[in-house]
């Protein structure tokens, strides 16, 4: 029996070990981060959730004021995406659209910053994987496991020299993947402006989102972020679709994030839908709440999604 | 309905040839007979141990007592073999006679009623009381509705940071707005 349970404690202890954060590998979060930032690149990754595949080109172009980058889906209908320093633009040809975000202040996308990575280790164990050969570059990998059920976890490979994520993955609880992202050709270094260029749109109708900051609270909403590790990050009004006024808040741990949308109930029977969908790592949750329709997008396990939902109230003033 | 209950031990029929043989255990004292003699003959032959003969009986009478919630199906029903329905199917033999009833009456409901997974009638004097847990979310699809809301969300995602704009395919993916490959 003593042995049995000596054996036991052993094996926990030698678990938890196993599973500290170590310094070297939040430097490795660093290096991945600052790698985004500054590097110019451009290659063809596989998107994988479930049994669907998906291709897509991504270039990016390092330079003052956050550079450009550019995502082309290559499977299907061309969609893009152009992000500047204060833009994002989504082409969409099946419904000849074009949605536009724009933010008069660029800060008003939140980031990850490196003074910050050192607060991930509060709610994720980050250790060092092992190194593997992805798409041609050795690659160091990083594993993000959490230390409660409310996230999930991330297993990522970053070029062992230039810290460039080449492949990331998206794991639950019992470690089955939910998602992956993994490059299967890049190329660092330069890349010229011509590929950036948008494409051509004319005579495409134009959704502005219209961004302006908000204040929830003060119109009689609540959310109570009772969640541990997400807080506010952002509170926003914008348009959705075209001249639907919605009010979005961000919750986030640093890394995982949960959008709550709040918008007056839309007309017709069919256009309420409440419950809860799933793609990949990320699911969404619609619930009603004083005639206002709630919907709550979150890269995070559907009972943290939901929770987060669930704790909107409306109370007149 | 010998062959249909022998299919449905072995798990080798669909979806939607199930509600037939599932109802006949409910109703036909017959086919329920049926479904008892072939565990019992698979129990023999796997050389699994045999439960006392009144086992059933008991355990129905347990459950008359004490009232089943029903809770919502779990999050991940891509993998319902995984999912907490599976511990039913872990008991002995005689015990997941009743208990598999409503197993599998429940496995093959993911899509069609996830509100509510109905149990099939157990036999005789047990009541198996439903009751949906309160806020059981009805699992809908990815509509191209939901694709405006994706992209707002991930142009807020701190993850950006790290990955630049791959996430963002997630948004403009061909699932998320079917119909239109």
């Amino acid at each position: 029996m003593t042995r049995t349970l000596g054996a036991l404690l052993l094996l926990t202890v030698a678990g938890w070990a196993q599973a500290q954060t170590t310094p070297e590998a939040l430097d490795w979060l660093r290096k991945i981060y600052r790698a985004t930032e500054k590097l110019s690149y451009t290659g063809t990754f596989v998107y994988q959730q479930g049994d669907r595949t998906e291709t897509s080109r991504i270039t990016r172009l390092a330079g003052a004021g956050g550079g450009a980058e550019k995502l082309e889906v290559l499977d299907g209908t061309p969609r893009e995406i152009l992000r500047t320093r204060d833009e994002i633009r989504c082409y969409l040809p099946e419904s000849r659209t074009v949605k536009v975000d724009r933010r008069s202040d660029p800060r008003a996308f939140p980031a990850l910053l490196p003074e910050q990575v050192d607060g991930l280790a509060e709610y994720y164990e980050v250790t060092m994987g092992e190194m593997r050969r992805i798409a041609g570059f050795m690659c160091q990998a990083i594993v993000l496991t959490p230390k409660d059920d409310l996230r999930y976890g991330y297993r990522l490979w970053a070029d062992a020299r230039s810290g460039m994520l080449l492949k990331a993955q998206t794991f639950d609880r019992d470690g089955q993947t939910m998602e992956q992202f993994s490059f299967t050709h890049l190329e660092i270094g330069n890349v010229s402006r011509e590929r950036l260029r948008p494409p051509r749109a004319e005579g495409w109708h134009v959704e502005q989102a219209g961004v302006a900051p908000a204040d929830l609270s003060r119109s009689g909403w609540s959310v109570s972020a009772e969640l541990p590790g997400f807080r506010k990050i952002v509170e926003i009004r914008r348009m959705l679709r075209d001249a639907q006024p919605v009010a979005q808040m961000v919750y986030s741990d640093g890394l995982a994030a949960v959008s709550v949308f709040i918008e007056p109930m839309p007309g017709g029977a069919e256009a309420a839908r409440i419950g809860i969908s799933s793609m990949g790592a990320v699911n969404v949750y619609t619930r009603e709440v004083a005639n206002h329709l709630v919907t709550v997008v979150g890269e995070a396990p559907a009972a943290s999604v939901q929770r987060i939902g669930n704790t909107v109230e409306y109370r007149p003033q | 309905m010998k062959a249909k209950i022998s299919a449905l031990m072995d798990g080798e029929l669909d979806a939607h040839e199930l509600n037939e043989p599932l109802s006949a255990l409910g109703k036909d004292a017959e086919a329920f007979e049926t479904w008892r003699t072939y565990h019992l003959i698979s129990d023999a032959l796997q050389g699994r141990a045999l439960l006392a003969n009144d086992c059933l009986r008991r355990v129905v009478a347990r459950l008359a007592d004490e009232p089943i919630l029903i809770g919502p199906l779990p999050a991940d029903v891509a993998r319902p073999e995984r999912g907490r329905w599976f511990v039913p199917s872990a008991l002995a033999a005689s015990i997941a006679a009743v208990a598999l009833v409503g197993w599998m009456a429940i496995a093959p409901q993911q899509n069609s009623s996830p509100m509510l997974a109905p149990v099939a009638k157990a036999p005789q004097p047990a009541q198996v009381a439903l009751r949906a847990a309160p806020q059981a979310p009805v699992r809908l699809p990815m509509t191209a509705a939901t694709r405006d809301y994706l992209i707002a969300h991930q142009a807020l995602s701190p993850r950006n940071s790290l990955q630049g704009m791959a996430p963002f395919v997630r948004s403009v993916s061909a699932e998320s707005h079917p119909g239109k490959p």
